[in-house]
């Protein structure tokens, strides 16, 4: 590395080239989640994130003191909800800030684009602050290799692509953030890096419900350095300065409001603060007295706070001022126990346990070079890796518990490699040691012998994060792309066709309602109807009145008498069902329909009884093999309402592989649209009979149904 | 339905002089109280609907010739809960009678009736007196996992019959012993390692405990342990022929011994990293230290393209592979 290039030192040159490297893997970074937008357009995503772009779109439009004490009558009507305190307005307000900021440039940017990007954006500060992070605990090899892992790592990717405008975009960089200030403030001992890690912090808490993990892993460093004996001035400042800053400020987030003063998520940050003042004062009080005396301080210091400390929880507890053992506590730990009592966790296909092809999907060849990095940090152990292997210890529990959590997981993951590689790549590109110290001549066989082990096993790993890389844009490409509100398939020549029910459905609501009718549909389609079609819906994904939902579960397995009685009762004006059966779409409500029927039956068990669904041999079928309960459902007659009509009366359901029902009648509602390929149903309650009869007295008078088709 | 048919006809043909008291009797030849039936037995005592008392039948086959493992575990499930409604107060006045009918016994009527799928669960309701179900027909319980264990099975009858029953499970000893003697294996290991904890102070041999414990831990966490837990996989797969599988044939379902085949090779790939880190250059001489170090090379090698095999086995349509198919 000796001599000049362009004028420069050597050490000039290697910061110029980490800087050209980090500038590269931020662009691949950008790059490899922006296939849906090519493939597709510039779409948001799925569920979760249509409702983040209204709220987006009415701060943009209305300004931020209306954003803040919005109440959305629209949404799960009759009760309605107070947005403004129930949502992390981190990702909105971030993203109004961007779009102010290009405004005030005279960059006219739709506020869309800007959502659509701000993901990707946000990946490649990911992987800078991942870069500073590896840094900190290793050297900068170990932090450039770590931010190419996380540039690319499927694992975030499955978050973080463009259009999946969602919380966990910007929280991962904020996460990775935090701890990289946090450990930089405790090497140091600075109060300004600690203050910098609280408002870190408070970004992160009013972004994403994830900052839990945060406050519990800080508060638990903190502690695993006191049991180790490893108390310091510089530990006391870092944590006294961010406990403080970081509690307060996140009071200041409305959803969160006094919660660090109660429940039991935040307790063990408040009990290690207590403690290191505790330690603090035995430390001052060591320095100023003799040691016998000090023997005996400390032991009526421990006696006196431990009687306190104990009555005190007590007295609380039995007042009811605190609440630490409850169930919340405890279906923390007890992975079974949100299975059994809570249908509408275990519900969401992300609540599920990780099995292990799902590590390997999502972190390939970094899931076995971990434990590598973990060793690596038993080695040296300071401060910085100590904070390394408990978040190790405790992303890979959380992460094996629920499948989502595999996003915490990912940046530890790349970290830890990143140690591994660095280790070995270091070791073996050094220049090797010459075998003999005599100036004979050594002939070029020999010495290419002796570089045998070492360009092996550089090459070989080379090879492998070649092969890291290919999966890694395979898997993203192919299971992480595609914005499932627009679907794609194949024809046998290779063309691509796009298949857009969903947004063909929400605009024929959007042109063809009036804009105060009421939808109903299933909860998951809460947002998009409320984003895409502008009308009113009774639940969505913010499920938080399970027995709202569950009245919607009861309607759709109600008979149709049942089922208009209430749906009349809520002001229903349009049903809307999402059948798969003409394209094998899979996610349906047909195949959702047992949870609708389980959450129905745990509020309402007298009216909904699982059981009843299934047929005499114990299957859940649809059709005439079905249950009387199940071919009498309302849900059942809206989805399979004149299907055979198009599909020929001795077809079959190209989901469930079945033979679809010989004859649905429907009378008490009126089908109003159905998109192209069938996904989309939507069916108008009817209103009362002018003559005061029922809808199938009137169908009967009115005569034999018509067979033919007829326009809507 | 055809059995609904079956019902029908045989409620035509019996005589309907049914009594509780007959069925009670075969019920007390059995220490569970589980009417052993024959098929008569069961036409005249069970099929009628306008009966007063009600009835649970299980459909089995329990001789071991048909290797039945579930028809043992529904079997054993009833027996506690029979026994446990034979315990309980006011089991008297509801009557409801705990019945088997074997394949031995009720070949004829399975095969008329077509159910090809043993065991089954059927519950005959009473149609008169004071506890007549509106429905009196004969209904099915599906034996799902939670069905077919006693405290399941006893619930589930609960809700139906609107009273409370509980099963009564024999206190296994075996498995008393087998807590004591592991408490008891625990207590004796932790002492040890905190009598050689005081005997030899190695600060260094914690250290290294800690990183055995640690990366233990993420290893089995990060290869679906939690998954078998909640999920509770068979150990290990099985094909018609009987020949062993290792993996599930797809990426969202995973075997017990999965998790310890994928731990187990993820360690022995961190193990090849740390000795090529620290371990093969240090090796004196240098054609042995050629030799080591492309002997760990080639096992890592080696190890990752088994990993990478099983994943293609697990996910079809994955482009990349190593050496292995």
């Amino acid at each position: 590395m000796s001599g000049k290039f362009l004028g420069l030192s050597a050490a000039d040159q290697t910061s110029l080239l980490r800087l050209a490297i980090l500038g590269l893997i931020s662009a691949v970074a950008i790059g490899s989640r922006l296939y849906s937008v090519i493939r597709f357009e510039s779409v948001i995503h799925e569920f979760d994130p249509w409702f983040n772009y209204r709220t987006t779109k009415y701060l943009v439009t209305h300004g931020f003191d209306k954003f803040w004490n919005w109440f959305d009558e629209t949404a799960w009507y009759p009760l309605g909800r107070v947005v403004g305190g129930t949502l992390y307005p981190g990702i909105m307000v971030t993203s109004a800030a961007i779009y102010n900021a290009l405004h005030l440039l005279n960059l006219p940017v739709d506020i869309r684009n800007v959502c659509v990007f701000l993901a990707p954006g946000f990946s490649a500060l990911t992987a800078i602050a991942t870069y500073l992070l590896g840094k900190e605990v290793k050297n900068a090899t170990a932090g450039l290799l770590a931010a190419a892992f996380i540039g690319i790592a499927p694992g975030y990717i499955s978050r973080s692509v463009a259009g999946s405008y969602d919380n966990e975009g910007i929280a991962i960089f904020l996460l990775v953030w935090t701890f990289y200030l946090w450990l930089r403030a405790v090497r140091l001992g600075s109060a300004l890096n600690a203050a910098f890690a609280a408002i870190s912090y408070f970004y992160m808490v009013s972004a994403w419900g994830g900052y839990v993990f945060i406050i519990n892993l800080v508060p638990l460093h903190v502690f695993t350095l006191l049991a180790m004996g490893r108390y310091s001035n510089r530990l006391y400042v870092a944590y006294s300065t961010f406990y403080a800053l970081g509690t307060l400020s996140s009071m200041q987030v409305p959803f969160v409001g006094f919660q660090p003063t109660f429940t039991s998520e935040h307790m063990a940050a408040l009990g290690t603060f207590g403690l290191i003042q505790v330690v603090a004062a035995a430390h001052y009080i060591r320095g100023q007295l003799p040691a016998q005396q000090f023997q005996t301080v400390v032991r009526g210091a421990v006696l006196v706070l431990f009687t306190v400390g104990a009555l005190a929880l007590a007295v609380l507890t039995a007042r009811g001022v605190i609440a630490p053992w409850t169930g919340r506590f405890y279906s923390l730990w007890d992975t079974g126990y949100a299975k059994v009592h809570i249908p509408i966790i275990a519900s969401v296909s992300e609540h599920q346990p990780t099995p292990w092809p799902n590590f390997f999907f999502d972190l390939n060849l970094l899931i076995w070079l971990f434990p590598a990095g973990i060793f690596f940090s038993f080695r040296e152990l300071t401060d910085n890796h100590v904070f390394l292997i408990l978040y190790s210890v405790f992303a890979a529990y959380f992460a094996g518990v629920m499948v989502r959590l595999i996003l915490t997981l990912t940046p530890i993951v790349c970290v830890m490699a990143g140690i591994a590689v660095a280790n070995l790549l270091e070791t073996y590109s050094r220049n090797a040691p010459s075998a003999s110290n005599s100036n004979e001549p050594v002939s070029m066989g020999k010495r290419l012998y002796a570089l045998l082990p070492r360009a092996a096993v550089v090459v070989n790993f080379m090879f492998f994060l070649f092969m890291f890389q290919w999966h890694c844009s395979w898997i993203t490409s192919t299971a992480y792309s595609s914005p499932s509100v627009v679907l794609a398939s194949r024809s046998p020549d290779g063309s691509q066709h796009i298949i857009d029910d969903f947004r063909e459905a929400y605009y024929w609501l959007r042109k063809n309602t009036r804009p105060d009718a009421k939808i109903l549909s299933w909860w998951d389609y809460g947002y998009q109807l409320a984003g895409m079609a502008d009308r009113t819906t009774l639940v969505d994904n913010n499920t938080w009145n399970n027995t709202h939902i569950a009245t919607v579960g009861r309607i759709m397995a109600s008979n149709e008498d049942k089922a208009y009685e209430l749906a009349r009762h809520l002001d229903v004006d349009y049903v809307l069902v999402i059948f798969g059966a003409m394209l094998g779409y899979s996610g349906d409500d047909i195949n959702k329909f047992l949870w609708m029927i389980r959450i129905a039956q745990g509020v309402y068990p007298d009216e909904v009884n699982e059981q009843a669904f299934f047929n005499h041999e114990g299957q859940y079928s649809i059709g005439d093999d079905a249950s009387v309960a199940m071919r009498e459902s309302l849900l059942h007659k809206l989805c399979y309402y004149r299907f055979s009509e198009v599909m020929g009366p001795q077809s079959f359901d190209r989901v469930r592989k079945q033979r679809l029902p010989s004859k649905v009648e429907l009378d008490n509602f009126e089908e109003a649209y159905t998109t192209e390929n069938w996904m989309v149903r939507i069916y108008k309650v009817k209103d009362l009979d002018n003559l005061g009869r029922s809808h199938h007295m009137a169908a009967e008078f009115a005569g034999p149904r018509e067979s033919g088709f007829s326009p809507f | 339905m055809r059995l609904l048919a079956m019902m029908g006809l045989a409620l035509a043909s019996m005589c309907t002089a049914q009594s509780f008291g007959q069925l009670q009797q075969l019920s007390s030849r059995d220490p569970d109280g589980i009417a052993s039936l024959k098929l008569d037995q069961f036409m005249e005592h069970v099929v009628p609907e306008d009966k007063d008392y009600a009835v649970v039948v299980q459909l089995t086959a329990l001789a071991p010739e048909y290797k039945c493992d579930t028809c043992q575990v529904v079997d054993r499930s009833l027996r506690a809960v029979s026994r446990g409604w034979q315990k309980q107060q006011g089991s008297a006045e509801r009557q409801i009678a705990f019945a088997t009918l074997d394949v031995e016994d009720g070949e004829e009527l399975f095969r008329k009736m077509g159910i090809d799928k043993i065991p089954r669960m059927m519950i005959f309701p009473p149609g008169r007196g004071p506890h007549a179900m509106s429905n009196p027909s004969p209904r099915e319980m599906k034996l799902n996992a939670r069905n077919s264990s006693p405290a399941g099975m006893a619930s589930r009858l609960s809700e139906l019959f609107h009273t409370e029953i509980r099963a009564h499970e024999p206190i296994s000893f075996a498995a008393i012993a087998k807590y004591i003697l592991g408490t008891v294996a625990a207590c004796s290991g932790l002492f040890a390692v905190a009598k050689a904890v005081r005997r030899f102070s190695l600060r260094k041999l914690g250290r290294n405990v800690w990183a055995v414990c640690t990366i233990t831990f993420v290893l089995v966490m990060t290869s679906g342990l939690m998954w078998n837990r909640i999920n509770t996989p068979p150990f290990i797969g099985q094909t018609r022929a009987g020949e062993v599988v290792l993996f599930a044939p797809t990426n969202n379902q995973q075997f017990g011994v999965e998790t310890q085949i994928v731990a187990a090779a993820y360690a022995v790939c961190a193990l090849c990293v740390v000795l090529l880190v620290r371990h093969t250059l240090q090796v004196p001489g240098s054609d042995q230290r050629t030799l080591v170090t492309l002997l760990v090379l080639a096992s890592l090698i080696l190890t990752y393209s088994y990993i990478n095999s099983v994943f293609r086995l697990k996910m079809p349509g994955y482009p990349f592979r190593l050496l292995l198919p």
